[in-house]
């Protein structure tokens, strides 16, 4: 059973489309900025990969656009772009179509803003068309509403390889026949009260951490289809999801594992599934985040499993969020639809003891 | 599945959670985790009594409520499981659940310090997120395997199942603790409120009086075994996990489709994929919120999917005696679905006086009933239109009551 990437879509801090992310991403061209004091809020963390012009039209009506959070504002953007690259026939098949996402942070807007009147004026005065928007199904939710599509509608959130997980989920979904084609990535909104949370809990990069995060936000997504049934419509693949790995350490939720072991059996895992011999990598997106002890560790295993390669560090260019191995993904699709590459090993590694490895193939 | 965990407003533990339902006692009383004099409704489904007295004190304060439901239940489960991690291999052995509020009741404490110009405490951020349940479990009992959360609201834990389901049958491990837990916050509470969806009195299922949902807590872990490695260490298998459906609505972020076409559609990929008919579903554990709109939509959608079935399945909605324990229900239920299975009796509604003539199924209404069972659908429907409807068998199969 071979699941194959039909189409593309990218909402990123250096581009709101996946050609400009890609442009930007091998122009070397970072996102990454200097925190405003408002976004500081007294805490260390300096910067920050955020979004700052950001507008959903065309995509979305100004009025429709209003009444959706910004974390669904940029998962109906991208999943527009990846379905319509795809040429998948929604409305003739909309049952056969659904959407995995991961994210760390959608609905931290809506939740922050409902909190806060709850907690500083009273529960009956917090707005309550803000409570449906605190959860963080609310993106993938408004995708399939706006998509019109009714196939599975899943939402995962395990730290920042949310969006890998969330990819293998529809993965097996194809294989299963539950759905023809999934929409599957994530999606995160930068947060000022998350951001201060993260900096309390020693996570963020700063003047007093230089080892740490830069937080980002965006919306990645791949549309995934089992080969048979993009064979049958005529699709071109652009890249196959050839194998995936998971594994875990026993860690508190906000620490780090540095457990090699753990990196290295999903590392070896996924090219094992996939097929592919260490020696047929030719590309790496590591997942290297800016946390020194679990980058030394990555580089360490890498080394090991399959030497010296090329990589390309997309956290460096976007920051670090659930939603990035997303990015990494789209990354490696290009690459290998490009001619760039043939095998493609993406490591997305959290916080928590939570390793993710996936291998991208040519067709 | 073999082994199960409860945590309930009715028990600590599965058998008294269990008698207590059989019984028909109500687990729904006035709220005292945090003062809800301003809120419109001052009622829940609130759990008293953590059974958590075996962690260690240091590392319990360090926890969510969640969390410390969440390990007592997936203890209660291992236990029953026979399973003796020492000697497992932990690599193969996941945790995936269903999770919502978490540690949110300690992000809203220190929100609360914050808008007030103090300083918070940063340890109390550590649970917020909905994956640290996962994370903890995987700590507490040092698993190795696959881990993932799932967020889809209130089918967050029924959609686990099936990823739990998935995982096995596709090699990514053997053994998957899956289930949730998940706990009262002001959020939820006031949240729910803020849309009138709550019953200031114990909810009403599928009552023509019925004025909303009575919020809930509860954690229900299941042990998910590979057949073939379960049967060969003569663990003690209650059930098979037979299938799931998982759909969108496509309709609307609160309110449910009210003709039943969304649900049905979930019932369906349900019984497809567990390669059942409508007639051999013994017993249903409905979503059952007591909301207006759900309760007949959900009606209507059993309706479109099985049939003339339907109005001779038994249906209960188990809410109306622990409430809506949201990320966690699915899990909850299909603890409760098994055992409902496994004495093939099926629990009642309570509460249930006046019936709505637009819901006009048999919801066990008059008490716990008897009933031949050999297989049994737990729903769920969300905010968001993210259905998930789960289907348990007798095992082996063939094993008619």
């Amino acid at each position: 059973m071979t699941v194959v990437v039909t189409g593309l879509g990218a909402v990123s801090c250096i581009g709101r489309n996946t050609p400009a992310f890609m442009r930007g991403l091998l122009a070397g061209e970072s996102g990454i900025r200097a925190m405003t004091p408002e976004e500081r809020a007294g805490g260390q963390a300096e910067s920050v990969a955020r979004i700052d012009r950001w507008t959903p039209q065309p995509e979305l009506a100004p009025m429709k656009a209003r009444r959706i959070d910004l974390g669904s504002q940029y998962a109906v953007v991208a999943s527009l772009e990846a379905a319509r690259q795809s040429g998948f026939p929604v409305s003739e098949r909309p049952d056969r179509l659904g959407i995995a996402l991961g994210t760390g942070s959608a609905g931290s807007g809506a939740l922050t803003e409902f909190t806060r009147v709850l907690l500083s004026e009273s529960p009956e005065a917090a707005p309550p068309f803000h409570f449906p928007n605190t959860i963080a199904n609310a993106p993938a939710s408004q995708v399939s509403i706006e998509l019109k599509f009714l196939g599975p509608n899943v939402t995962i959130t395990q730290k920042d390889p949310s969006a890998l997980n969330a990819a293998i989920y529809a993965s097996g979904c194809l294989e299963d026949r539950r759905a023809d084609a999934m929409i599957a990535g994530g999606v995160d909104e930068w947060n000022g009260l998350y951001s201060s949370a993260m900096d309390m809990m020693h996570a963020l990069r700063g003047s007093r951490r230089p080892s740490g995060i830069v937080q980002g936000e965006g919306c990645f997504v791949l549309f995934l289809e089992r080969e048979d049934s993009a064979t049958e419509r005529g699709a071109s693949a652009l890249a196959r999801l050839a194998g995936y790995a998971f594994a875990g350490s026993p860690s508190p939720p906000y620490a780090y594992a540095d457990d090699d072991a753990a990196a290295e059996r999903a590392m070896r895992e996924a090219l094992e599934r996939s097929g592919a011999a260490p020696s047929d990598v030719d590309l790496v997106m590591p997942s290297a985040n800016g946390r020194a002890e679990i980058d030394a560790m990555e580089r360490r295993v890498l080394a090991r499993v399959v030497g010296a390669k090329p990589s390309v560090a997309v956290k460096q260019a976007i920051g670090e969020m659930a939603a990035a191995g997303g990015a990494q993904l789209v990354a490696a699709v290009s690459a290998i639809a490009e001619g760039r590459a043939a095998t493609v090993l993406v490591n997305s590694f959290g916080a928590g003891g939570n390793f993710l490895s996936a291998v991208l193939r040519t067709p | 599945m073999t082994g199960l965990g409860a945590v309930t407003a009715l028990g600590s533990h599965v058998a008294d959670t269990w008698a207590a339902l059989l019984a028909g006692k109500c687990g729904i009383r006035p709220l005292t985790l945090f003062d809800p004099s301003a809120y419109r409704t001052q009622t829940a489904a609130q759990i008293d009594d953590i059974p958590d007295a075996f962690i260690d004190p240091a590392r319990r304060r360090r926890m969510s409520r969640a969390d410390r439901l969440g390990i007592a239940a997936a203890r209660e489960a291992i236990e029953a499981s026979g399973l003796d991690l020492g000697r497992e291999d932990p690599t193969r052995i996941g945790v995936i659940l269903g999770g919502g509020v978490s540690g949110l009741m300690d992000s809203e404490a220190n929100y609360a310090l914050m808008l007030a110009g103090k300083r918070p405490r940063p340890s109390r951020f550590l649970n917020h997120q909905p994956d640290a349940i996962t994370d903890r479990l995987s700590e507490y009992f040092g698993l190795r395997g696959i881990k993932s959360t799932i967020t889809t609201a209130c089918s967050s834990s029924g959609v686990s199942m099936g990823y739990a389901f998935d995982a096995i049958r596709h090699g990514m491990a053997d053994v998957v603790l899956t289930g949730g837990s998940d706990v009262l916050a002001r959020l939820t509470y006031g949240g729910f409120n803020s849309l009138r969806s709550v019953d200031p009195d114990p909810c009403r299922p599928f009552d023509r009086n019925r004025k909303g949902l009575s919020i809930g807590e509860a954690a229900g872990i299941l042990v998910f075994e590979e057949e073939g490695r379960a049967r060969r260490r003569g663990a003690p298998i209650l059930a098979e996990f037979r299938g799931y459906g998982v759909t969108s609505d496509a309709y609307h972020m609160t309110a449910p489709e009210p003709s039943g076409k969304a649900g049905a559609r979930t019932i369906a990929a349900a019984l497809a994929s567990a390669e059942l008919n409508a007639g051999d579903i013994g017993y249903v554990n409905a979503h059952g919120t007591a909301t207006p709109a759900n309760d007949s939509a959900e009606t209507n959608a059993m309706k479109l999917a099985l049939g003339e079935h339907a109005r001779k399945i038994p249906v209960s909605s188990t809410k109306s005696m622990i409430g809506h324990s949201l990320c966690a229900a699915g899990g909850i239920e299909g603890v409760i679905s098994i055992l409902a299975l496994r004495d093939q009796v099926a629990p009642p509604t309570i509460h249930l006086e006046d019936p709505d003539p637009e819901c006009d199924l048999d919801y066990v209404a008059e008490g716990a009933r008897p009933v031949p069972i050999r297989a049994v659908l737990s729903s769920s429907f969300a905010f968001g239109g993210n259905s998930a409807v789960v289907a348990f068998a007798a095992y082996p199969r063939g094993n008619a009551a």
